[in-house]
């Protein structure tokens, strides 16, 4: 058993994960995953498309648990935590950024990024003070009432940027944030990611396609058939 | 909390109307039958009663009936089968303070009475003084009979508005009416009678529709007129009225026991006597029609059964279709609880809306109904509450197992859903 060091957010000891567990044609996608991610880092993911980037986010993010390895999340052993503590971890030390934005339906702009907030059980109005606030941050105060069908891609992102932001979460996951915006739009959402890395020194882990805007941060570790091939700490990327 | 989440289900009925107005529909259907049902089976209910009631709810009827009703009576059977005048008499000593009134009758025929070009078709029933007791028969003028005229059989005579105003005109002058002679005309034999009395002619004693002109109306004489008229003096049955404050089913059984030690020997093993407070017969058939109406409504329930399931239905095709918003929410940090909580507070308010207009539809047709068969309407208020608690029930009956299945699900399985 390593001491911890207490600057170090993430850390997962031999990760793997199978699929079709059990059967013949057992698919091991992880085959033992170790990573460390300090307080602050601002790291990047890259990798060939089905490499295992998105299975080791889920694993990191606790929406799925790793077949084998241990992961500790600010020193808490997540393998031996309850589904109801995975949840209020979810809830107040994690916020997430999907490719597909998956914002609620039918719920405005506004609501969604009050959500995470009331299951934190957050009165009404600092709810809706805070993700007023965010929803500005994010420049995005003139579409507040806007349901996410009345929005563009951009938009949307922007919106699932400020909802990951509303429970001041340790860590913000994003899986290929930009995939679905055009380089413009890319641009922005990427901007606004530096913006909280430097400003309020958010630890941020980003998975990208695009060797352009890893290029942009400090550290980028590279994946290939599920293991970790590469880490190179980015003298370029705005640390 | 709890005010977001209905928030949330409102928004999701509305975002599918159509769909949510089907599945109310069964609700609202099964509900609406079961408080028509209720409102005519209560209306019917309350009017049973009341009718009842006018006749009397603290009467006992008292007679001597064969215990065996196939049985063949002699001569001598019929003589124990009778009440003498001194049993009654005692009867009344026995119980001063329950006893009320005893009202015997006896009728003496009908016939006709005609002066001058009026005609007017007469009942006539010799009574003793408890008979308008027992009968809540009021009088309009004039008096009662005297003792001496129950006493000695005296021709006089008590007649209804009706009579008069058929006899004497419709601005008859009531103290000029008591005092005149009568003829009446029994089977072409004719008897004076002197009117002293005139009773106001009670609704339910005509037919329906009113009354109609060559109607008889009753015309009550002392009963030892009607006993010496028939030369029998028989009394098969009487009506025991009861006093304020007694218990009239209690007292019924009392009574009866008196009286059959009273008549032992006359009874034998044969006969017995019957005492029947009409308190039974009201609380008999209350108890019956709320029993059927109970049964039917029953029946009706199970539409709401069958719209139950319809809920169930769409709560798994809904679930189904926010798989992935479920997997989102629970991404954002939402508990188990919270998923399952959202999900049967919509079911419950679908339901729940589909009682209130399930109620609605419901108080309207049963008032319609009670209407229509010619009751007062009577809204049954705790069938109001059953509804509404019942089809809240049911929202979380069928409610619960979806919103189960959405809560268990796992996480990165529903995000990946496609
Ligand atoms: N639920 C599953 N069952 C079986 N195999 C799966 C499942 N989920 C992922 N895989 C497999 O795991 C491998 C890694 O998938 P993953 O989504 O992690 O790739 P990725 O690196 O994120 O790719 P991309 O860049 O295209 O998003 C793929 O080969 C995929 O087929
Ligand atoms: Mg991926």
């Amino acid at each position: 058993m390593e001491t911890f060091r207490n600057d170090i957010l993430l850390h997962t000891e031999g990760i793997t994960k199978s699929y079709y567990i059990g059967t013949p044609n057992e698919l091991e996608i992880l085959h033992g995953i170790n990573l460390d991610v300090k307080k602050g880092e601002f790291v990047s993911i890259v990798g060939q498309s089905g490499s295992g980037k998105s299975t080791l986010m889920n694993i990191l993010g606790i929406l799925d648990r790793p077949t084998s390895g241990n992961y500790f999340l600010d020193g808490i052993d997540i393998g031996k935590a309850k589904n109801k503590e995975l949840a209020t971890l979810r809830n107040k030390h994690i916020g997430f950024v999907f490719q597909t934005y998956n914002l609620i339906a039918r719920t405005s702009a506004l609501k969604n990024v009050e959500m995470p907030m009331l299951y934190a059980g957050m009165s009404a109005g600092e709810r809706r003070d805070k993700a007023m606030s965010l929803l500005e941050m994010v420049g995005m105060e003139e579409r507040m009432k806007h349901t996410p069908d009345e929005l563009s891609g951009g938009q949307k992102q922007r919106v699932a940027i400020a909802r990951a932001m509303a429970n001041d979460p340790d860590i913000i996951l994003a899986d290929e944030p930009t995939g679905a915006l055009d380089s413009g739009t890319g641009r922005l959402v990427m901007d606004i990611f530096h913006r909280l890395h430097e400003e309020q020194n958010k630890t941020i882990v980003l998975i990208t396609h695009s060797n352009e805007l890893a290029g942009e941060t400090p550290r980028i570790v590279t994946i290939s058939d599920g293991n970790i091939i590469k880490e190179v700490i980015n003298k370029e990327g705005v640390a | 909390m709890l005010l977001e989440n209905c928030k949330l289900a409102l928004s999701s009925i509305k975002a599918n109307k159509m769909r949510s107005f089907l599945t109310m529909l069964g609700i609202i259907i099964g509900v609406a039958a079961v408080i028509a049902i209720m409102t005519v089976g209560n209306s019917m209910t309350k009017s049973v009663v009341q009718q009842l009631q006018s006749y009397g709810a603290k009467n006992i009827y008292v007679g001597i009936s064969p215990m065996d009703w196939n049985a063949e009576l002699s001569e001598a059977d019929d003589e124990a089968m009778k009440f003498q005048p001194e049993t009654i008499h005692k009867l009344v000593e026995k119980f001063p303070d329950q006893i009320e009134a005893v009202s015997v009758d006896s009728g003496a025929g009908s016939g006709e009475v005609r002066i001058d070009n009026s005609t007017a078709k007469v009942n006539i029933n010799g009574v003793s003084a408890g008979y308008f007791v027992s009968n809540q028969i009021k009088l309009e003028s004039g008096n009662y009979f005297t003792d001496y005229a129950y006493e000695k059989g005296t021709n006089t005579a008590i007649v209804s508005t009706k009579f008069a105003e058929k006899i004497f005109g419709a601005a008859y002058d009531a103290s000029d009416v008591c005092g005149k002679e009568v003829e009446v005309n029994i089977n072409d034999e004719y008897t004076t009678f002197t009117v002293v009395g005139i009773y106001k002619q009670k609704e339910n004693e005509m037919s329906f529709g009113g009354y109609s002109g060559d109607q008889s109306t009753n015309m009550y004489i002392p009963l030892k007129t009607a006993w010496n008229m028939n030369h029998d003096d028989t009394i098969y049955s009487m009506e025991v009225v009861v006093k304020e404050g007694v218990d009239a089913v209690s007292f019924a059984t009392e009574m009866q026991d008196y009286l059959t030690t009273l008549k032992a020997s006359s009874l034998g093993e044969k006969f017995m006597v019957d005492c029947y407070s009409n308190q039974s017969m009201i609380t008999e058939s209350t108890n019956s029609m709320k029993s059927m109406t109970m049964a039917i409504s029953l029946i009706a329930a199970i539409a709401l059964i069958v719209g139950g399931i319809g809920v169930m239905n769409i709560m798994t095709v809904s679930i189904t279709e926010r798989t992935r918003e479920i997997g989102t929410r629970k991404a954002l940090g939402a508990q188990d609880s919270m998923i399952m909580l959202q999900f049967i507070s919509e079911a419950i308010i679908i339901c729940l809306i589909g009682g209130i207009i399930g109620i609605v539809v419901g108080l309207v047709i049963g008032h319609f109904g009670a209407n229509a068969m010619g009751y007062e309407a009577q809204i049954s208020i705790s069938s109001i509450y059953i509804s509404v608690l019942f089809s809240m029930a049911i929202g979380v009956f069928f409610g619960y197992s979806p919103a189960k299945h959405a809560a268990k699900m796992n996480p990165i399985d529903a995000l990946r859903y496609e």
